[in-house]
C-alpha cells in the first residue's frame, strides 16, 4: 500500500541546511525513513517551497515510513505543524478514471539523448574519438533540455504513453471590437494547459572530491484529463524521467483550482 | 526605575536611496540591508543639532529595533573622481614640509564605489527613558539640521516620526505599527498579511550587530562596538480584505496551492 507523506523541514537548523544544499544527502536521510533496509522498493521526492520560511519534503514509498529521526534532526520536533504527515495514497489511485480531470504538479529532469553533439565539450569529444577508434556505434549523450519550449515538448512528448493528455487551456476571447477582425478570422489558440512554473541547475557532488553531478530541472503545473488510468497509476508509482533518485518525477495530482475565471481586480 | 519610565518612539525611514554602512574602508562603501544603530542615532543628533564632538552616551543606551516593511534593492553607484587641472592625484605620503606629493607614478583618476537601497522602507523602533525619547520626537519633527537616511545625499521621503508609545517591548511595538510599504508593493501582494523581517536589540541574542558608535568626531574617527541583536518575523494585516478560499493560491512568486493531500481524504 502507497503512502504519501510531507515532511516540514525548518531551513534554520544546519542538518536541515545541509540536506537541503545536496540531492545526494537528502535522498539518503528520506531511505532512512524506511525499516526495510536495504530499500529495494521505488521510492520518490520532491522538495517543495510553497510557504516562506520553511522546505517541505513531499515523499512516495510503498511501505508505512517514519520520520521521527529526520524531524527530530532537521525539523520543528513536537511543535505545531511540525509533524510530518502520512497518508493513505489508495484513494487516489482508486479514483482515477477515463476522462477524469486533475491539476498536476511535477518536477522532472527533462533530457535527451544526442548521438553526436554539434559542438561536444572536452570530455564528450574524447568519448567520440575512442567510440570511433573502436569502431561499431557509439553510445550517445544524454544532454538536457535546457529551454522552457523544450522542457515542455519533452513533457507533451510523453504524456501519451503515461496515461493522460493535457487538454488545451481555456482562454476568454477578447470582447467584440477589440480585436481586428481581418487579421485571422480563427480563435488563437491558447495551448496546453500546463507551464513551467520553476527551473533550476542543481549541481553538487556525491561525496568530497567525488564526481559532479548536474542536473537541469523544470517545475511543471497545469491540467491534466486521464486517458488510461492503469497507465497514469504506474505512472504515479513509478515517476517520470530520470533523476529519481535527486527528487525528480514525482507527480502529484490535485483538485482542479476553480480560480482560473476569479479576476484579481 | 518603573517601566512608566521609559516609551518607545517609532520612526518610518523610506526613501529612494538610503545607505546604511558599517565599518567599511577606502573606496569601497558598503550599505547594510537595514539601518545601522550609528546611522539612526546620527540621524537623532542631526536633529536635535548635536555637535560632532557632542557625547552621544544618551543615544546609545537607546534600545532599537527593526523592521523590513519593504526590502529594496541594491543599486551600485560607480563613481570616479580627478584632479581637474589635469595634475596627478595627492598621495598618502607627504614630503620634508608635511606637504602631501603627487602620486608617481601619476594616477589621474581615482574609483569609488558607493552602495545604496533603492525603494526600501523600514520602521524603526527605539526604547529608552521618556523625557530623552519624548525630546527626540520632538527633534525629528522640528529638526536642527537636516535629515537623511545613512549618507546626506539620502533625504527622507514624507514624515520621519510615525509619534511616540508608552512603554512596551521592541518585538510588541513593531507588531502593532501598520505595514508601511509603498503604493506599488501594496498592490503586489494580495493575502490578508504580511511576514515581515524584524532585527531587535536583545542581550540574549544569539547574534551580533558591528554598528555601535562611540562619537562621530571627525579627528577621532568612529570606532564600532558591538551589540547583541535577535532576528524574528512579524506578521502584519496588509489591509486587503482576506481573499476567498478559493482564491488563497496564488502566490505572488507563481506557486499556487497546489495541495496534494486533498484528494487522499486528509
Amino acid at each position: 500500500m502507497p503512502y504519501l507523506s510531507k515532511i516540514t523541514l525548518n531551513p534554520r537548523r544546519r542538518a536541515a541546511v545541509s540536506l537541503l544544499a545536496n540531492p545526494h544527502r537528502l535522498h539518503a536521510a528520506v531511505l532512512n525513513g524506511l525499516a526495510v533496509q536495504p530499500v529495494t522498493e521505488r521510492v520518490l521526492w520532491r522538495l517543495e517551497n510553497n510557504r516562506p520560511h520553511q522546505a517541505e519534503v513531499l515523499v512516495l514509498t510503498e511501505s508505512r515510513p517514519s520520520w521521527a529521526q529526520l524531524v527530530e534532526d532537521a525539523g520543528w520536533p513536537g511543535a505545531d505543524g511540525g509533524d510530518p504527515l502520512i497518508a493513505d495514497y489508495t484513494p487516489l489511485l482508486d479514483r482515477l478514471a477515463h476522462g477524469r480531470e486533475f491539476g498536476f504538479r511535477l518536477t522532472a529532469n527533462p533530457v535527451h539523448n544526442v548521438l553526436a553533439p554539434a559542438r561536444p565539450s572536452e570530455q564528450q569529444a574524447a568519448r567520440l574519438k575512442e567510440g570511433a577508434d573502436k569502431g561499431g556505434r557509439p553510445r550517445g549523450f544524454r544532454l538536457a533540455h535546457r529551454t522552457v519550449a523544450q522542457q515542455i515538448g519533452w513533457l507533451l512528448q510523453r504524456c501519451e504513453r503515461h496515461g493522460f493528455t493535457i487538454p488545451d487551456a481555456t482562454a476568454t476571447p477578447p470582447a467584440p471590437g477589440l480585436r481586428e477582425p481581418a487579421a485571422d478570422d480563427r480563435e488563437p489558440s491558447p495551448g496546453p494547459a500546463v507551464a513551467v512554473v520553476g527551473r533550476d541547475i542543481l549541481r553538487f557532488s556525491k561525496r568530497k572530491d567525488g564526481p559532479r553531478v548536474t542536473l537541469s530541472t523544470a517545475t511543471f503545473e497545469g491540467r491534466l484529463r486521464v486517458t488510461d488510468p492503469d497507465a497514469l497509476r504506474a505512472c504515479l508509482l513509478g515517476g517520470i524521467g530520470p533523476a529519481k533518485g535527486y527528487g525528480q518525477g514525482l507527480l502529484t495530482l490535485a483538485p482542479l483550482r476553480t480560480t482560473e475565471e476569479v479576476t484579481h481586480g | 526605575m518603573t517601566g512608566t519610565d521609559y516609551a518607545v518612539l517609532l520612526l518610518r525611514l523610506a526613501a529612494p536611496l538610503q545607505s546604511w554602512g558599517g565599518p567599511s574602508r577606502y573606496n569601497r562603501r558598503e550599505t547594510r540591508p537595514q539601518p545601522t544603530k550609528s546611522g539612526v542615532l546620527g540621524l537623532l543628533a542631526a536633529a536635535e543639532g548635536r555637535d560632532r564632538a557632542a557625547s552621544i552616551a544618551d543615544l546609545v543606551g537607546l534600545r532599537l529595533g527593526v523592521r523590513v516593511d519593504q526590502p529594496g534593492s541594491l543599486l551600485r553607484d560607480y563613481h570616479t573622481y580627478s584632479d581637474y587641472r589635469g595634475v596627478p592625484l595627492l598621495s598618502a605620503k607627504t614630503n620634508a614640509k608635511g606637504q602631501q606629493t603627487r602620486t608617481t607614478p601619476a594616477k589621474y583618476t581615482g574609483v569609488t564605489q558607493r552602495f545604496y537601497l533603492q525603494d526600501a522602507v523600514f520602521v524603526v523602533a527605539l526604547r529608552g527613558p521618556k523625557p530623552l525619547v519624548a525630546g527626540l520626537e520632538k527633534a525629528v519633527r522640528h529638526p536642527v539640521h537636516p535629515l537623511s537616511l545613512g549618507r546626506r545625499s539620502c533625504p527622507p521621503t514624507g514624515p520621519v516620526s510615525l509619534g511616540l508609545r508608552p512603554d512596551t517591548g521592541l518585538e510588541e511595538a513593531l507588531k502593532e505599527v501598520p505595514w508601511k510599504a509603498g503604493e506599488h508593493r501594496r498592490r503586489q501582494v494580495r493575502d490578508a498579511t504580511v511576514s515581515l523581517e524584524a532585527t531587535v536589540e536583545d542581550p540574549a541574542g544569539d547574534h551580533l550587530a558591528v554598528d555601535v558608535p562611540d562619537t562621530y568626531d571627525l579627528k577621532t574617527g568612529t570606532t564600532f562596538g558591538r551589540r547583541a541583536v535577535r532576528h524574528l518575523w512579524v506578521t502584519v494585516p496588509t489591509g486587503h480584505a482576506e481573499p476567498p478560499q478559493s482564491a488563497q493560491d496564488t502566490g505572488p512568486t507563481g506557486q499556487s496551492g497546489h495541495d496534494p493531500f486533498a484528494l487522499l481524504g486528509w
